[in-house]
């Protein structure tokens, strides 16, 4: 039954829905908090980590590295959520912690810096005009390089006759792109 | 297989070993499929980080719409106080309105409009004059048509005309028009020659009327008036129960 639940909760978030969100944010917002507690994280921080952690989540599911929950939701938060926390510290005292991910105690396998770094030039420049692409090619890059869908699966997806045609509009939103940034550099 | 196809498996994650063997000699080798490479990759992390950042505000707002009031941070023992307190409370005003009804309840239960004595229709009647028609849509509960009407009697202002007027306005639930004419009447002398004395009945429905909009004192006054009168007017009893609930 809890597996079932997880299964579905799965599939509500990567299909957007926002309720199916706010529901793992409520219920465990308050736990989450006052578990924080127990590592001097207080609570502005602590709010902080918790929805970093709730994006960790939902990225991990969006890019399919969690398919089925295998552990409960909670476990998943809270073991993202310690790493944060550790980092947190590290950063602030730059004591040395001893830098095993903790996340290996609960055995999941999670990508939890998926985007740390600053922006490089041409980054930035991809940032500014990805915007400006029409609502088609933005849908489209969003499923392929974010979402880590095959060609195969966008082009049932988004309705395309068949693969080459998704093919050729692919490469005209990044030729799109390209010519843009070289009007810039 | 294409450069392009490698690409396309490295971004759905099916690079066979071989093939990732292939890719890897690729970026160190070939200057252009570097650049193309870079390129995708440089932007699956531009559209991770919006997808990122819309959703770090999509939860922001989350925590902004939480109920001021949170539950989870009161003791049990004061949310098992405040349940007895609210429960208590509502008791209270369970059994007030329960004893005591509202002066709006109490205008309901009480009023009617008036029945015609003017006029008397037989079923199926023609209307001859105006006034007829008035009072055959009053009778048919078409206040609006009947206000119209009675306006353009020829003698508006007859005591009994400015009566059935008000009685319009109170179903209308047009309370402060009905209690200017009301007043009028009430003011004005007996009409010896009414059959009915429209004195009388004006001061009940104008005690009700007060009731309707919340005025209790006035409707107390009004009341007590039909009340303390010597002569059997009309509504006597049910004024005094009313004046009960009322004090």
């Amino acid at each position: 039954m809890e597996e079932e639940n997880s299964k579905n909760i799965i599939d509500l978030i990567k299909s957007g829905d926002k309720a199916a969100l706010r529901k793992i944010y409520d219920e465990n917002r308050n736990i989450f908090i006052k578990f924080s507690r127990k590592y001097n994280v207080e609570k502005v921080d602590a709010l902080d980590i918790y929805q970093d952690a709730i994006i960790i989540l939902y990225e991990n599911i969006v890019n399919g590295k969690i398919t089925d929950l295998s552990s409960k939701i909670s476990t998943y938060l809270f073991a993202i959520g310690k790493y944060k926390i550790f980092q947190l510290h590290r950063d602030n005292s730059k004591v040395e912690l001893q830098n095993e991910l903790i996340i290996e105690e609960e055995n999941i396998y999670l990508d939890v810096n998926l985007h740390g770094d600053e922006l490089t030039n041409q980054q930035e420049l991809l940032n500014k005009y990805f915007s400006q692409l029409g609502n088609r090619c933005k849908e489209i890059l969003k499923l392929f390089y974010y979402e880590g869908y095959t060609l195969d699966e966008i082009t049932e997806i988004l309705n395309y006759s068949d693969k080459k045609v998704l093919k050729s509009q692919k490469s005209r939103c990044m030729r799109q792109l390209k010519d843009w940034i070289k009007k810039e550099l | 297989m294409s450069k392009t196809d490698l690409i396309e498996k490295y971004f759905s994650n099916s690079l066979s070993p071989k093939e990732q063997m292939r890719f890897n000699e690729l970026l160190q080798s070939d200057e252009k499929f570097k650049k193309d490479f870079t390129i995708q990759k440089d932007l699956q992390k531009v559209i991770a980080r919006n997808q990122h950042n819309d959703l770090k505000k999509t939860l922001q707002d989350f925590e902004k719409d939480r109920p001021v009031l949170n539950l989870f941070n009161i003791s049990k023992k004061w949310l098992v106080a405040a349940s007895i307190l609210i429960l208590v409370g509502l008791g209270f005003v369970f059994l007030k309105s329960s004893f005591y009804p509202s002066p709006e309840k109490l205008f309901v239960e009480n009023y009617e409009p008036y029945r015609n004595i003017v006029l008397p229709i037989e079923r199926g009647e023609n209307a001859n004059t105006i006034e007829q028609s008035a009072f055959i849509a009053y009778e048919n509960k078409n206040y609006h048509k009947a206000i119209n009407l009675f306006n353009s009697v020829p003698k508006t202002n007859t005591t009994y005309i400015l009566f059935y007027k008000s009685m319009c306005y109170l179903s209308l639930n047009k309370t402060n028009e009905a209690i200017t004419l009301l007043k009028k009447i009430t003011y004005s002398d007996y009409e010896a020659n009414s059959e009915e004395n429209f004195n009388e009945l004006a001061n009940w429905y104008l005690a009700l009327a007060y009731l309707n909009i919340g005025e209790t004192e006035k409707a107390s006054d009004q009341f007590s008036i039909i009340v303390n009168d010597d002569r059997d007017v009309y509504k006597k009893e049910d004024s005094r129960k009313i004046l009960k609930y009322l004090n």
